[in-house]
């Protein structure tokens, strides 16, 4: 019972974000501390591949949840296991393909840039989840 | 929000290329021969910048590019030094043609400009945690 009122919600969302924030955030600062290195290329992981990917995981599980046929169909049409699957397996998956370097060497302004972007995006999915959370404490102890 | 950041990071870059070039400036002040070691002045250089077009936030603020770095057009100081391996026939040493007072000037406007924008990145840092404060 419990994981279905965990599963419902957007914390399964909003986990991924943090997922995604917390890797990106490894990578930059692994750039910011290569600044001087010769011949470094800058990495990064795509935002917005990150983003898509997210999208498609929640449709799905939005027609899924709709429709039970939706998930068959789905499996039929393309090669998504029909039980166990919500789709954030596949997001968790693609982190692992998005990390690429554009040729460019970009500054140290523009990584920090990215450093404090990503952190307030990774600090926006963990307030949402903690207010996710204080909702669901307060159902069970009756009192907000 | 996250396009303000982009365009204050914009004039991060730009400025701190201005202030590379006013340090080369600097640096290169009694410089009197080229890179092939040849007798021939330094030629102070200066950076352009440009709004960038590609770069807007959703209130039409625009973000700033390094067009060019365009050399002065100024003659050299000419100075009588004629013991100098780089006197010309007459005796003479083409200097650097730099204005020290100018530069310093241009250094400090541009490190004022650098923490402008530091400022400003700094409210729209707080403008979001504020609007954040409002689930918390």
């Amino acid at each position: 019972m419990l994981s279905s009122i965990l599963d419902t919600s957007t914390v399964p969302v909003l986990e991924q974000v943090v997922n995604f924030t917390q890797a990106r955030h490894g990578v930059l600062a692994g750039n910011i501390a290569n600044i001087d290195t010769p011949g470094y290329k800058t990495r990064d992981l795509s935002p917005e591949d990150f983003q898509e990917n997210l999208k498609e995981a929640i449709e799905y599980r939005h027609r899924a949840a709709e429709s039970p046929t939706y998930a068959i169909n789905a499996a039929l049409a393309g090669k998504k296991p029909v039980t166990g699957y919500d789709g954030m397996d596949q997001v968790r998956e693609s982190m692992k393909h998005v990390l690429f370097h554009d040729n460019s060497d970009v500054g140290i302004e523009q990584q920090v840039a990215e450093i404090v972007k990503n952190q307030a995006q990774h600090n926006l999915a963990l307030s949402l989840m903690t207010s996710q959370f204080r909702l669901l404490r307060a159902a069970i102890t009756e009192r907000a | 929000m996250f396009s303000a950041f982009d365009v204050s990071t914009s004039s991060l870059v730009a400025q701190r290329t201005r202030l590379n070039a006013i340090s080369s400036n600097l640096a290169n002040m009694s410089t009197t021969r080229n890179e092939r070691g040849e007798p021939e002045a330094y030629v102070p250089r200066f950076v352009v910048f440009q709004t960038d077009t590609e770069m807007t936030t959703s209130g039409g603020g625009q973000g700033v590019k390094v067009a060019s770095v365009e050399y002065a057009n100024v003659e050299p100081k000419m100075k009588h030094e004629p013991g100098h391996p780089d006197a010309n026939e007459n005796g003479y040493v083409a200097y650097p043609n730099i204005d020290m007072t100018s530069e310093f000037v241009d250094a400090l406007s541009a490190t004022r400009a650098y923490e402008a924008n530091i400022g400003v990145i700094e409210i729209t840092k707080d403008l979001g945690q504020r609007t954040l404060q409002i689930l918390a």
